[in-house]
């Protein structure tokens, strides 16, 4: 109920206060959300199964890729359907630098997200120009493009050379962890700690002049064109911060699965991202974590009752067109709302069979 | 010279390309029959069906079904699967096409991948693919055909580029001279206006979309048989024709058929190259992103209505 109570708080949408006013809004908001990430960072690990541990390391990870598309859907309004490749990109960079050096791991993170970042920029230039059913059609066969050529090169697995792949081993070295974090349970806590980094940087761009120039395009482009906004800029801006973040995830990714198979990242996953991202909710940060959850908690849970991993699927496909058909905010701004409703019902049903109640016996 | 490069440059000779050159020619066709059956779409509705892979796919996984454990007759089984392709899509299109009628065409076209991974979803439960299952629509003209100097061609190779170039012929001609064609043509141009003179809107729209689903059901039941019966290669080989579909800058149908030609061939001539027949099937994405950014280099911005 609490988490359901944060979430109704929370509606990034709306401006932010004003620093001179200490309503007891803006206190509360911020000492919630520390005792949140508090709880989940040290006591949430040592009270989960191994299973959960390890389900719950690919949430924070996902997250922060449903971070990186869920800013560029919701606040820019640009659909890319292969954030999925680019999150192997990043697991690939990422491999490679840990394999050929003995760099701290937090190096390793940013340099897989600066790199991811150049790349993604690239491959979005083409696009970026035009109308956005342009740059969802070219990210959708970037996303195939990638796939062809992850299934050829194949991940880092200590190998010599540029590839660094090593068809013959015998032996096959994990890809290491921070010497901090070797165990699950520590690095749970190191992705989630990352994952919040990931999230605070986002609201710091959102906050301030990118988040203005990005909500100025996403209500008319040409109006902001007209206001003096570089448009071409800003969009490029948000493209390369959504690919350094999923970038970082990606790193992350490396580090916990220590072994990358190309066959885990295919078309179908990257559409099932924009799937989950979309029904998390795209206008609040917190539908980024409800999609991390719906992506890798649920399909657990699933699994563990012995139920098909195919009916997920389905849900999250029916889930698209309900978003798109009747809530465009998502579950972030659904739930409290169905909930407040459903509170009504029963207050109502309440007070009806009440005196019902007193008169029949 | 360094002999990665020798390598890459050592072309092999036109007798070993041949075979290939058939195989992309029957391929491009399929990909032109798929796109030209998106643009048609795209241009009546605003809405570029992404599932068109996904309701092919289903259509010939129930006529493998029909046919291998009902003992259905194949034309039979064909038929049914067209025919279902074209009922799931204009039933798609009655509900959810016209309840986003409205939005922007980035809203509609991401719709169609909610239907894409329900499909994807159920077909996975019917036709599990794990355990090994592999299935294949066979064609009774696969073992028919003929000899072009030393190169064998079967009656399907033929079939598959006949039916793309028939479909671009006739669409042309359709919406040239039709009635409906005409209403369709107009409906491209504005929605609003094309209502206000009198065109029953809704019916045309219904007619594209049932059009669509049953070339998609035709594309599902040639790439079966050409390439694999397999719900998600089936389902994401609708990329081949998006490329061709982007590169005509979804208004074109000739340029389509064109872009899906060359597509096919360059996939398929590259096949025999060693260096680079791992890297083929990016052929859609190199063709169209290269086209992209040459046709609009003096484009301005193009802005859309509506976000998401």
């Amino acid at each position: 109920m609490s988490a359901a109570g944060v979430e109704t708080a929370d509606t990034t949408t709306q401006p932010p206060s004003s620093p001179g006013g200490f309503d007891t809004r803006t206190l509360v908001r911020p000492a919630v959300i520390a005792a949140l990430l508090l709880f989940v960072v040290l006591a949430l690990p040592s009270i989960l199964s191994t299973y959960y541990v390890d389900a719950m390391i690919q949430v924070a990870i996902w997250s922060i890729v449903a971070l990186g598309l869920g800013l560029l859907v919701g606040r820019v309004g640009l659909v890319s359907l292969g954030q999925a490749a680019v999150l192997a990109l990043g697991a690939w960079v990422a491999a490679r630098i840990l394999f050929a050096t003995s760099l701290p791991y937090p190096l390793v993170l940013l340099a897989a997200g600066l790199i991811t970042m150049v790349l993604g920029t690239l491959v979005g230039l083409p696009a970026l120009r035009l109308s956005g059913l342009y740059l969802a059609l070219i990210t959708l066969m970037l996303a195939g493009a990638i796939t062809v050529v992850l299934a050829t090169t194949n991940f880092p697995n200590g190998g010599h050379g540029f590839l660094g792949y090593n068809g013959s081993a015998v032996h096959i070295p994990q890809i290491r962890r921070p010497s901090i974090a070797n165990t699950d349970t520590a690095f749970l806590r190191y992705s989630v700690i990352v994952a919040a980094l990931m999230f605070l940087l986002v609201l710091a761009h959102v906050r301030t002049r990118p988040g203005r120039a990005w909500a100025a395009i996403r209500q008319s482009e040409s109006a902001a064109l007209a206001a003096g906004i570089n448009t071409t800029l800003y969009k490029l801006w948000a493209f390369a911060l959504a690919s350094f973040v999923t970038g970082v995830a990606g790193g992350l990714l490396a580090g916990s699965s220590r072994y990358l198979y190309s066959y885990d990242f295919t078309t179908q996953e990257s559409i099932t991202l924009l799937a989950v991202v979309l029904m998390g909710g795209i206008f609040s940060l917190w539908g980024a974590i409800i999609a991390g959850l719906l992506l890798q908690l649920l399909p657990q849970l699933l699994n563990s009752w012995g139920v098909s991993p195919d009916w997920l699927t389905i849900l999250f496909g029916i889930g698209v067109l309900q978003v798109l058909l009747t809530a465009p905010a998502g579950l972030v701004d659904q739930v409290p709302k169905d909930l407040a409703r459903l509170g009504r019902l029963l207050r109502g049903l309440a007070r009806r069979v009440a005196p019902a109640g007193g008169r029949s016996p | 010279m360094h002999p990665f490069i020798l390598m890459a440059l050592s072309l092999p000779s036109w007798q070993d390309e041949w075979p290939f050159l058939v195989t992309g020619l029957a391929l491009g066709g399929v990909y032109a029959l798929s796109g030209v059956g998106m643009i048609v779409l795209y241009r009546t509705t605003g809405v570029l069906n992404l599932s068109f892979g996904a309701v092919g796919a289903f259509g010939a996984l129930i006529a493998w079904q029909l046919i291998n454990h009902s003992g259905v007759n194949q034309w039979l089984a064909y038929l049914v699967c067209i025919l279902f392709s074209g009922v799931l899509t204009l039933a798609y299109g009655m509900v959810f096409g016209r309840a986003l009628a409205g939005r922007d065409p980035l809203v509609k076209t991401t719709a169609t991948l909610g239907l894409t991974l329900v499909l994807l979803g159920v077909m996975d439960l019917l036709w599990t693919s794990s355990g090994g299952a592999s299935r294949a629509i066979t064609l009774p003209t696969d073992n028919h055909g003929f000899m072009i100097g030393q190169v064998q061609v079967s009656t399907t190779d033929v079939i598959g580029l006949a039916v793309g170039v028939a479909l671009t012929i006739v669409t042309t001609a359709f919406l040239r001279y039709s009635k409906l064609g005409t209403a369709m043509r107009a409906m491209a141009n504005d929605r609003e206006i094309t209502a206000t003179l009198g065109v029953p809107v809704r019916r045309v729209e219904a007619a594209a979309w049932f059009g669509c689903g049953i070339v998609s059901g035709v594309a599902g039941i040639l790439l079966a048989d050409l390439v694999a019966l397999d719900a998600t290669t089936l389902t994401f080989l609708v990329i081949s024709s998006l490329a061709a579909a982007l590169i005509a800058r979804l208004s074109s149908i000739v340029i389509t058929f064109v872009a899906a030609i060359v597509i096919g061939v360059v996939d398929a001539l590259i096949t025999p190259i060693q260096s680079l027949s791992n890297y083929r099937d990016m052929t859609p994405f190199v063709l169209a992103a290269v086209a992209l950014l040459v046709i609009n280099r003096h484009r301005v911005i193009s802005i859309s209505q509506e976000g998401i």
